[in-house]
Order: C-alpha cells, then sequence, then structure tokens
C-alpha cells in the first residue's frame, strides 16, 4: 500500500487491483477508485497544465465540477475522448489517460512561457492584439492561434460504440441520490407513485456517505449508517427505479428531462464489446425534486492553483470514501465550519493537520471539538501566497484587518503539502433555473436559492439553501409531504444531533500586501481568468456580468463556471459596490455536464440517419443499375447506367429511347389522395384555380394549387372515379403538406362540405409508359382495352384487370408522349413492372429515372413546383393564365392573385433560355444580367431548370426573369466564373409546340 | 399471373420479444359521422365502431380501430372485398361516408412478448404506462419519426401498422433497437 | 417539448403536433369584395404578442384534427384547449 492510501473503506475493494496508465506510465489502483483517486494514491497531483498560462495544474475537487484534471482517455483508438474529467472516471482494467494541454510533457511544458509573460495578456488579449494589420489574420494569427488554442484532440475515425435513446414516464423524478433526494424518494415511492430516482455517481448517497463525524446524528445513529440502512431499505421498494451513473443534463418545459445513462465506461476493456456505451433517457416526469445538492467555494488568493489544493470536502471524500489522502502535512484553509469536518478526519487518521479561518472566532460543537483535539486555529487570517511549483510545498499567512478589508501584522511561513480551502457553499440551482425557475439571493450566507416553487417542481436539500443537517432532513420531509399530498411519515418524528455553523464572514477576493495587478489569485481555474482581469474588464466598461463573463471568459470551459461564477459575481459587485443580488447570474444552459454527440444523436448514424421511404419497385431498379436520387424521403430511381456509362450518357440515351420509341418511370413516389362525397367537386373548385363541375366521370385534369398569397403550391392531376369519387395526385415531396392543408380548410373553413379524404399513396404502385410505341405495349398487357382515341382519349382512365386483379388506367402525359400511367395495389407492383418490362421488349422499352423526366417535361415547358417555383411565384408568372379561372367566384389565392404587387408587369416570369452556343449547358441556380459593366450589376434572374436535349440536339434552360414575358428574343448574359454565356430569351416550350406527338 | 410481393420480414426472436409480418391482409378506411353511417357500418361489419378514443372493437376475426371522431381502419381474417363492395354501396354510393381499400397503404407487423414497449419506447414520445395493462386499445404516435398506429390486441400482443413505404426502414431500426433491450 | 392534450386523443408529446399559427382569423366569405388592405389584413397581420396567445394546433401525427390552444408566449404555458367552432373558455 501506498504511504497515501491510508484507509480501508467500504467503498474501494483493495482485494482487487487493477492496472492503467497515466501519461504513458503504468500504475495500479483498486476497484471503485476513481482516476483521480488512484493518481493521488499514487502520489500524483500534478495532472494538467492550463490553458492560458499553461501553469501546472493538479486535481481540485472530487466531482462533476472539477475544472483542472481533465484528461484524454484512450489516445490513439477510434474511441479518444478529449476533456474527460478524471475525478468521473471509474478506473477499470486497461485505461490509458493522458494529461492535455501541455506540449512536450506535463513535467515540462513549453508553452509555461506565456505564464513569464502573463502580464501581456490582460483579458481580451486575443481581441486587442490580432486585429491588424488585417492581411497578418490569415497566414499568421490563425495558424498560430489553432495550434495552441483548443482543450484536447478530437476523434478522428467513426465512433464505434452504441448509444441508445429511451423514453420514460413517471409520477416523480428525483433528481440527486444525496441524503434529500433520498429521503424524497423514499416518500414519494412509498406513496404509491411511480418514482425515478437518478444520481450521476455510481452509488447513493451523495457526501452524506463519507460523514464519519459522531457530531451529527440521527436517531442516534451517525448520519453515514443512517442513510445507509435507508439506502438499502430504498432498494427494496418496487415502485422505485434508480438509476446511478446518470446526469441530467437539460431540464426543458412540461418537465422533459434529459439524462444521460454511463452504461460500461467503467467495465474492463473486454467485457464493453457489443453492449451499449450510453443510453439518453427522454424522461417526461408529472412532478419533479430537484435534490441536486451544493458544490463547495474555492476562496480567492494570490496563487491559489497550485497542485495539491483541493476543495476541504473533497479531500474528506478521498479521505473517507477511497481512503486516500491528498497529503501527510494538511493545511484547511476555510471560512465556515464544514472544512473543520475535514481537519477533525485528516487529525482522526493520525495526519497533521493546521486551520487557517478568515472568522475572528466561533464557538460551535465542531469548532469545540477541533479544539479539544489540539489542532491549531489561525483565526482571522488569510493566505497571502502560496510556493511549490509542481506540488505545494509551503504558505504565507497573515492577519486580517478589522474590516477584512487588508492584511496586517507579520508574514508567517507554514510548510505543508496540501491545501484544502472552503469558501462556503453553493446550492447547484442550475436546474431549477432551467426549468425556467427564478432566484433570491440570500445575503446571510450569499448564496442564490430557488425563489419560488410550483406544483410541479420544488428543489430540496441543500440545493433548495439548506446546509445544517436537522435542516435538510426536516424540511425535506415537510417539502414533499406538501408537495405530494403525504399525511404522516416516517421522518415526522426523526431525532437529529448535529453542530450548527454560528458565525460566518465572506470575503470574495482576499486582500493582499502584493497589488492585485501582480498577484495572481485565479476565479476561473480553467480558463485562466483572474480576479485582475475581471477588474480590468470593469474599467473598460463593461457592466453586465454577460459582458464581463465574455470578455474574460470566466465560466465558459467544459466546466461552464461552476467554481467560478460566485466569485466573479462577488468580485464585480464588491468593485461596482452594488449589491450582488441585484446583479443577477448568468444564464444557465443546458447541458449541466457535457454530453457526449455519439449520446446525443443515439441510433440515428448510418443506415438510420435519415428515414428512407422505397417504393413496391425499389428492388428491380437497385438489381438494373440504378442510381438512386433523394426526394424528400424517397430514394428515386434517379438514371439507370448501362455500359459503364457517366450520368449524363445515361439520360441522353433514356431521352432519346423515350421519344423514340417507348420509357418506363415509376411514379409511384406521387402523392395520391382518395376524395369522396357529395361535395367533392365543389371542394376541388375551391381548391384548384381551374374549374372543375364539367370534368365528366372517366376524365382526368390538371390542377394548380396556389397559397392563400397567390403562390403555386403543388400541382398535379386528378382524376374523377366516379360522381362522388375523385383520385387526386400531388407532387412527391407535397403529399403530407396538401393532405394536411386540405383536411385544414375542411375542418376549419368549410365544415360544412360532406367531403372525405384519405391518402392512398403507398396503397398504389404506378408505372408510368410513355413514347410512341407505348399504346402498343399496353394494347399486349390488356387485350380487352381498345386504345383508339376515341375510346380512350388523352386526359382520360379506365378500369381494367390484368391477369385478374384490378387496375387503373390513365391516360397522362408528363414528358408530353404519348403516355400511360397504370396504378395498381402496391403488391402487384413489382410484378406489374416486371410485366410492362416484357411487353415492352420488341419495343425496345427503357426505363428511366427522375432526370430523364425532368429532361423530357423541360422539353415541354412544363414546371416543375418546388424546381421552377420557390414560394414566389404566381400562376400569371408562370405564365399559365389560361390554368386560372376567370369565371369562379372563389378559390384558394385567388384575391391575391389581384393585390397591387402581383399585378406587377416587372415581377420575375418564367422564360426559356436558349444558349448562342448551342453545346454549352447553362448552371442551375446560375444568374442572369442585362449589362456586366453598369455596376453594381443587376441580377434580374436565374436559371431554374437546364439541360442538353438530344431531342432537340441543343441545349435548353428555364428561367424566371424580371417582366420576361416581354423579353422574348431579348439578348442576356449568364456571368459564370471562368466566362460569361451568351443567351436568348425564347419560348418556354421547346418541343412539339401543338402537342401532336401526344395523339400520335 | 402476378406476383405478389410482400415486404421480406423473417420471424424474428429476442428476450421477450417476437416480430413478425402479418400480410396480406385486408384494411380498410372508414370516414364518416353520422346516424346512417354509424348503422350501415355496425349491420354490415355486426361491431359497433368504437367511439371512445383509442380504443378498438372486435368480434371474432374483424378488428375495428379508432383513428379520430370520423374515422377508422377495419381489419381481420374476416374482412374481404365481398365486405368493401357492400361497404361501399351501402355508405360511399349512398354518400353517408367513405369507404377506402387501404389493404397496401399500411403493413402490419406483430409484436408479442413482454419486452414490447421496452423497444417501442426507444423511438416513441408515446406514455405507455397505461396502454400495456390494456387490450383493445390504439395509439397513432411516431415510432422513430414514422407515423405508426399500434393496436393492442391482447396483453403483450401487439399490432403495428405503418405506411408500407417506410416498412422496411422501420422493421430495420425495430430490428436494431430489440438487440438491446 | 410541450405536452398537449389534444381535445380527442388526450396527453400527447408536442412532437405529434404541427403549429398553424394564430386562432380565430376566419377566411373571408368574399374576398373579391374586399381592398387591398383589407386582404393584407387577413394574409398578412398577425398579433404575435407576448403574453396570452390564440393558436391554432393539429394533431398531425395522431388524428389528424385541428383544434385551438391558449398559450402564453411568454412561458409557454398552456392555458386551455378546445375544439374548432368552440368559444375560447376565459383565461
Amino acid at each position: 500500500m501506498s504511504k497515501f492510501r491510508i484507509n480501508k473503506t467500504n467503498f474501494v475493494d483493495q482485494t482487487n487491483r487493477i492496472s492503467f496508465k497515466f501519461d504513458g506510465k503504468t500504475f495500479f489502483g483498486f476497484k471503485g477508485d476513481t482516476l483521480a483517486s488512484a493518481l493521488i494514491a499514487n502520489g500524483i497531483h500534478l495532472v494538467g497544465r492550463s490553458f492560458k498560462y499553461h501553469r501546472p495544474r493538479g486535481i481540485m475537487t472530487c466531482g462533476s465540477e472539477e475544472p483542472n484534471a481533465i484528461c484524454q482517455i484512450n489516445d490513439k483508438s477510434n474511441l479518444t475522448e478529449p476533456n474527460v474529467r478524471a475525478t468521473e472516471i471509474e478506473l477499470y482494467e486497461g485505461l490509458e489517460a493522458n494529461s492535455q494541454n501541455c506540449w512536450p510533457s506535463v513535467q515540462f511544458d513549453i508553452g509555461g512561457i506565456n505564464n513569464l509573460i502573463s502580464p501581456f495578456i490582460p483579458a481580451g488579449f486575443y481581441y486587442k492584439t490580432f486585429m491588424w494589420p488585417k492581411s497578418f489574420w490569415k497566414t499568421v494569427y490563425e495558424p498560430l492561434i489553432r495550434k495552441t488554442a483548443g482543450l484536447g484532440k478530437s476523434p478522428i475515425k467513426p465512433d464505434p460504440e452504441i448509444y441508445d435513446h429511451k423514453h420514460v414516464h413517471c409520477d416523480v423524478l428525483v433528481i440527486g441520490g444525496g441524503i434529500s433526494g433520498i429521503i424524497s424518494a423514499k416518500l414519494s415511492a412509498k406513496n404509491n407513485l411511480n418514482t425515478i430516482l437518478i444520481d450521476d455517481k455510481k452509488e447513493l448517497g451523495g457526501s452524506t456517505i463519507f460523514q464519519d463525524n459522531e457530531i451529527f446524528k440521527i436517531n442516534n445513529k451517525i448520519s453515514k449508517d443512517w442513510l445507509l440502512n435507508e439506502i438499502h431499505e430504498i432498494k427494496k421498494l418496487k415502485n422505485l427505479q434508480i438509476k446511478t451513473r446518470t446526469s441530467v443534463a437539460a431540464y426543458h418545459d412540461y418537465n422533459y428531462l434529459l439524462a444521460s445513462e454511463s452504461l460500461n465506461d467503467h467495465l474492463p476493456k473486454n467485457e464493453k464489446d457489443r453492449s451499449v456505451r450510453q443510453r439518453l433517457w427522454k424522461i417526461r416526469a408529472k412532478k419533479v425534486i430537484i435534490a441536486t445538492g451544493a458544490i463547495e467555494r474555492p476562496l480567492v488568493f494570490n496563487n491559489n492553483d497550485r497542485p495539491g489544493i483541493l476543495l476541504a470536502n473533497s479531500i474528506n471524500k478521498y479521505l473517507n470514501y477511497f481512503g486516500v489522502t491528498c497529503g501527510l502535512k494538511n493545511v484547511i484553509f476555510t471560512n465556515n465550519d464544514s472544512g473543520y469536518e475535514t481537519a477533525i478526519s485528516l487529525h482522526k487518521k493520525g495526519l497533521d493537520v493546521k486551520i487557517i479561518d478568515l472568522r475572528k472566532r466561533s464557538g460551535s460543537e465542531l469548532i469545540k471539538e477541533t479544539e479539544k483535539l489540539g489542532i491549531k486555529i489561525h483565526w482571522n487570517s488569510t493566505i497571502t501566497n502560496t510556493f511549490g511549483y509542481r506540488k505545494i510545498n509551503s504558505i504565507e499567512i497573515m492577519s486580517l484587518s478589522e474590516d477584512g478589508s487588508n492584511v496586517i501584522g507579520e508574514k508567517n511561513k507554514i510548510f505543508c503539502d496540501c491545501l484544502g480551502i472552503s469558501g462556503g457553499w453553493t446550492p447547484m440551482v442550475h436546474m431549477h433555473t432551467q426549468s425556467g425557475g427564478k432566484l433570491n439571493f440570500r445575503e446571510t450566507d450569499q448564496v442564490f436559492i430557488p425563489k419560488e416553487f410550483s406544483d410541479n417542481r420544488i428543489s430540496v436539500g441543500s440545493s433548495n439553501g439548506h446546509f445544517e443537517l436537522d435542516e435538510i432532513v426536516k424540511s425535506t420531509n415537510q417539502t414533499v409531504k406538501k408537495f405530494l399530498h403525504i399525511q404522516d411519515t416516517d421522518l415526522d418524528d426523526t431525532n437529529i444531533s448535529c453542530s450548527k455553523e454560528l458565525e460566518k464572514r465572506n470575503i470574495w477576493l482576499l486582500p493582499n500586501y502584493i497589488s492585485i495587478g501582480k498577484n495572481k489569485s485565479f476565479i476561473d481555474f480553467q480558463n485562466d481568468s483572474t480576479a485582475k482581469d475581471i477588474k480590468l474588464a470593469m474599467r473598460e466598461g463593461f457592466k453586465s456580468i454577460e459582458h464581463v463573463k465574455r470578455y474574460t471568459t470566466t465560466g465558459m470551459a467544459t466546466d461552464q463556471g461552476k467554481l467560478s461564477n460566485m466569485h466573479a459575481l462577488g468580485i464585480i459587485a464588491e468593485t461596482a459596490a452594488v449589491k450582488m443580488g441585484s446583479l443577477g447570474t448568468t444564464t444557465f444552459r443546458p447541458p449541466f455536464t457535457p454530453l457526449t454527440f455519439g449520446t446525443i444523436v443515439g441510433r440515428s448514424v448510418g443506415k438510420f440517419f435519415d428515414i428512407t421511404r422505397k417504393t413496391p419497385m425499389h428492388e428491380w431498379h437497385v438489381k438494373n443499375n440504378a442510381e438512386f436520387e433523394n426526394v424528400g424521403q424517397w430514394k428515386r430511381a434517379w438514371y439507370y447506367s448501362r455500359d459503364n456509362e457517366n450520368m449524363h450518357q445515361s439520360v441522353q440515351r433514356e431521352s432519346k429511347a423515350a421519344r423514340d420509341s417507348a420509357g418506363i418511370l415509376d411514379a409511384s413516389t406521387l402523392g395520391k389522395i382518395d376524395i369522396k362525397g357529395s361535395d367533392a367537386t365543389e371542394f376541388l373548385n375551391r381548391v384548384y384555380t381551374n374549374a372543375w363541375s364539367k370534368l365528366s366521370i372517366g376524365k382526368c385534369r390538371y390542377g394548380l394549387m396556389l397559397n392563400e398569397d397567390g403562390m403555386v403550391y403543388d400541382d398535379g392531376v386528378t382524376t374523377r372515379i366516379g360522381e362522388n369519387h375523385y383520385l387526386m395526385t400531388t407532387t412527391t415531396g407535397g403529399a403530407a403538406n396538401v393532405l394536411s392543408k386540405l383536411e385544414d380548410y375542411l375542418q376549419t373553413e368549410w365544415p360544412e362540405l360532406d367531403v372525405w379524404l384519405t391518402s392512398v399513396t403507398d396503397h398504389y404502385a404506378t408505372a408510368s409508359i410513355c413514347g410512341p410505341n407505348s399504346k402498343k405495349i399496353l394494347k399486349k398487357l390488356f387485350s380487352d382495352i381498345e386504345f383508339n382515341d376515341q375510346n380512350f382519349p388523352h386526359m382520360s382512365f379506365k378500369n381494367a384487370k390484368i391477369d385478374g386483379i384490378d387496375c387503373r388506367i390513365m391516360r397522362i402525359s408528363f414528358t408530353g408522349e404519348h403516355s400511360y400511367e397504370i396504378n395498381i395495389e402496391a403488391k402487384y407492383g413489382n410484378s406489374l413492372w416486371e410485366k410492362c418490362m416484357e411487353a415492352g421488349k420488341d419495343f425496345n422499352i427503357t426505363p428511366y429515372g427522375t432526370e430523364t423526366m425532368h429532361l423530357l417535361r423541360a422539353e415541354k415547358g412544363f414546371i416543375i413546383v418546388g424546381q421552377d417555383t420557390d414560394g414566389t411565384m404566381t400562376p400569371i408568372d408562370l405564365q399559365m393564365d389560361w390554368i386560372v379561372s376567370k369565371k369562379k367566384y372563389d378559390f384558394i389565392g385567388k384575391r391575391s392573385l389581384y393585390r397591387s404587387d402581383t399585378m406587377r408587369e416587372d415581377r420575375k416570369q418564367l422564360v426559356g433560355l436558349l444558349t448562342d452556343e448551342p453545346n454549352t449547358v447553362l448552371e442551375e441556380g446560375a444568374q442572369i444580367v442585362y449589362d456586366e459593366n453598369k455596376k453594381p450589376i443587376e441580377m434580374i434572374g436565374h436559371v431554374t431548370s437546364s439541360y442538353f436535349s438530344p431531342n432537340l440536339n441543343k441545349s435548353i434552360a428555364l428561367a424566371v426573369v424580371k417582366n420576361g414575358r416581354k423579353l422574348k428574343g431579348q439578348k442576356l448574359l449568364v456571368p459564370m466564373r471562368d466566362q460569361t454565356i451568351n443567351v436568348t430569351v425564347s419560348d418556354f416550350i421547346f418541343y412539339d409546340k401543338n402537342n401532336e406527338r401526344l395523339n400520335a | 399471373m402476378l406476383d405478389i410481393k410482400l415486404p421480406e420480414f423473417e420471424k424474428k426472436v429476442y428476450p421477450e420479444l417476437e416480430l413478425s409480418l402479418l400480410e396480406p391482409s385486408y384494411k380498410i378506411n372508414l370516414r364518416g359521422k353520422n346516424r346512417d353511417f354509424f348503422t350501415k357500418a355496425g349491420k354490415l361489419l355486426s361491431i359497433m365502431l368504437p367511439i371512445e378514443s383509442n380504443t378498438s372493437a372486435n368480434i371474432k376475426n374483424i378488428n375495428a380501430l379508432w383513428l379520430s371522431p370520423d374515422e377508422w381502419l377495419i381489419y381481420g381474417k374476416d374482412i374481404d372485398k365481398n365486405l368493401e363492395i357492400n361497404l361501399n354501396n351501402e355508405i360511399s354510393k349512398l354518400k353517408y361516408g367513405s369507404v377506402t381499400n387501404v389493404s397496401d397503404q399500411w403493413v402490419i407487423i406483430n409484436f408479442k412478448g413482454k419486452n414490447i414497449f421496452e423497444v417501442l419506447s426507444k423511438g416513441s414520445p408515446f406514455n405507455f404506462n397505461d396502454f400495456k395493462g390494456k387490450k383493445n386499445v390504439v395509439v397513432q404516435t411516431l415510432l422513430n419519426n414514422v407515423d405508426v398506429i399500434l393496436h393492442h390486441q391482447e396483453i403483450n400482443d401487439l399490432n403495428l401498422f405503418v405506411r408500407k413505404s417506410f416498412s422496411e426502414h422501420l422493421w430495420l431500426w425495430i430490428n436494431d433497437s430489440s438487440r438491446f433491450i | 417539448m410541450f405536452l398537449i392534450n389534444c381535445p380527442y386523443c388526450g396527453e400527447r408529446d408536442q412532437s405529434e403536433f404541427s403549429s398553424g399559427g394564430e386562432a380565430h382569423i376566419e377566411r373571408p366569405k368574399q374576398p373579391t369584395e374586399l381592398s387591398d388592405d383589407e386582404w393584407a389584413d387577413f394574409l398578412f397581420m398577425r398579433k404575435n404578442i407576448k403574453g396570452i396567445q390564440f393558436e391554432r394546433w393539429n394533431h398531425s401525427h395522431g388524428c389528424r384534427k385541428w383544434f385551438n390552444l391558449i398559450r402564453d408566449t411568454s412561458n409557454d404555458k398552456i392555458h386551455g384547449i378546445y375544439k374548432m367552432g368552440e368559444k375560447p373558455p376565459k383565461v
């Protein structure tokens, strides 16, 4: 056993030895240790360098508030993780940790030069210095800053671990498994409420379970023993779910909380395999009890950051929980009674300890016992300096003046190898404020405490500002009783004895004979900001705490100022001579402790990154070498590459085949809405711009749907299946929104209409066959139907059967070719498709993808909503005046077409563009101008669709251009990076203007 | 002959959880709200459409799921083409409401076992605490951001309805999540 | 994430719903008879207040029904939920 492992405890299994590496060197610890406790047991305190000055830093706490001991875990593996707090890493076999922010080593760090030049690196140094010359930023300053900035290294390979998410609902959630949390959880669960108790440590008990002082007793048992028994009891409760190693990260509205559970980080490497690393719990609680406790405050004095300086209560935990001592010659520097508990513990273990107390005197039980034990107390004193480079070796103390604003008398030097500091306690009000709660400032001990409780959220114990044992137990009992409407509890007549703190004295910045400009009194240890920085910021005119915080970076490191915020506030208040309560605090934002990206993302990685929708013919497309395009969540066949064609070659081939003979497209993704009801026709009249009253049964019509603002929203063909029955198709991406919008009108504006909508998008598979030979193919498939123009004209539909299976055939066209769409129940989709391919074999039927479809329709000048429109295009802008009924009294968006703005003639309007050089293809999105020389150049429009047409053997494009209607024949310019392309405005129908091919 | 192609979901067994495909199955969407609609539907289905939210009614091999105050999903072994035609003639054609065949709109995945809700809770914000103790209850919610209808027909026996195009993705997700309950 | 008590389905997570903006803005019955200003008032003008606001919500991933909801925009507290066509309750 090392000389620092002096004590056997129930929490560390000293028979189970574990080896680990720190900075490449092998050490041993025990099961139950944290990395921090194991390092301390090995006499190691120096674990890192500070961010700005690269000063040596040691382990300072034993919890999530740790600012210094942050490590890079498992460097060089996929999973390497930066900024992990050594105080929270449970030791496991094979753990490798490295200190951060130092080069070449933590013992000798070149960046330490910053410490020597620190007078030249004041607050806001970066803002002030790297401003000029401007040209230096990219070449000199940024590379330099990048090299030295940042904490740790991020992993460079994909994370192989599994992260999971889970929702859970409960009646009562208790956050924090200390004494008040345990009391609350027990009361709740025993009262038949479905309760969850969460704690971030591996064991419940908070700071009471290592409290061995006999002054503190509950029902005549030492508080620790009483609590251990309670923990044993609550583990048996059926209604109570206990989650340890779980940290609540965020507390949102309506009691929705996120908590991250660590499941395998503590396991030896060979046991981690294939298990979930972390689980993010999404908790919805009817009521929440916040019992997050308090954290100890440091004291702000010169050189208060050396390795070997720890929070006093942390020393106590290392001693009584882990069985290790931080030093052999200890000094406790305190302004309150809690430091005395540590001193007594140390003394009882036979270790040397002295106390320096800011207060003038006190006579509480604890102090009486301390004096009885013969521990030396320096009253009314402060530390003015500390010494020792890699670990503290001595301190210098002086007496305080009457009002505490100055030091007086002689300097005394005390040798020590460990200094415990305690500046009082700060209630952890993060959860309370994250949930929207406000705070009050309590002057007596300078703490912010929850201002109000709500019906579904309370704070108890020290997170509510109760620090004395009797107060904690009794008030928790009372508050929870009221909150959960409980009558009597076992705790109503508990008998508690404890020491009560009688005197208080708080000095945010301790006085020194060395001027503030020349001493180093750290406030934020991780970001290296000092009291001097805060004062400088205020001299420079920063008043708001939010501004001072950002200027000095106080509280902005990975610990989010858990140790520093209160001191920063206190010093600002003192300097500005205002009341601290009136300053307010900075905003506490989630997460409480950092979350890994893996935990946030959960299983939404790889194939689960986004939802994919597939058509019934998907596998056929895959087998036939299709490349896919994402359209909304759908995977649509984009083009089918044959014989190593590139995309351009495939599209040219497919386009040609569709016009020369026959092409087939999977159109299953189009939205389909079944419309029934006696007012269906009237409904269509109201939602589309054109008239529907005269559409006879068996006929199809194209419709354009606007928003109420007159802008094009969606389009598609609707078929009249029966007297009161229509089938509407929508764009692929618009399907869900169109249905929702139509339901909205039916439910809210026109409840009098008898119309029923049902989505049938997924019910049908759709194969669309086009081209001059399409009719012949259909004839082969449906021998009993006459496909002549008289019996089956363009824009009509027929019910049909194929092999006895019902289907619908629509003769409609999006390519301008003679064309049919066959709708069949989705389960037959793949088979139908194969049948079509078989029937089309003799006609070189060519499957084509969305790119070819886009090209073919562009040749015909058909718009695609969302490509040629962007929510600012009216039908008039699209030169589709023909589809806007003049006779109908009203339809969605009609009135907006007569607004002064929509009637402007110089709106952007749809036009065709032809490049003067026919082989040059424009880029979609390219800007269009009149004149390149007149500066500033006026952008008059942009290209919306552009292709090389194999059927016309030239480049064609659609564009929107200001006043485009009147510009036919106008020469315009499309300036690109390497050339300016000359274009001429043309008609936007490039091919078969008289629609002769439709009936070919 | 046209071949039927169903999703290729092989039965999977996990601890206290069994997943299988329940296809092909006939499904009909009913919408309506007037008295005639209820009477006709009740007569033809020999079952009263449930009007209590989030519940289902069932008789032998017909299940009627409440989807909204004017919408129901009917499925089960005894639902067939003839019933659809009858419903259509007596309801749709007489303008009492709408009858729509949605057999292929939805894919049914059957869940059996004690761990059903452990898996569903991974991707659904719905509170299953009461739901899991009741039979003949229905909920429309989200699972891994996909719309689903859940029909808890018997304790620890649940049918999940997902739109066909989403079904493969959701099936893979469910199986992935079932690996580490 | 709110918890919203759908008047048809009961209490559900906000992710099942979509918001439809300010409530009680009725579509004019005779739009063509309105001046540009009157129409623009219907089309564009919304109160967007800090405090009690009446809103339209849709249970889009549930029963697909629209309903009205009273929300205090300053703290997101929901003060009432009522069906379309019903009079808003007193807050």
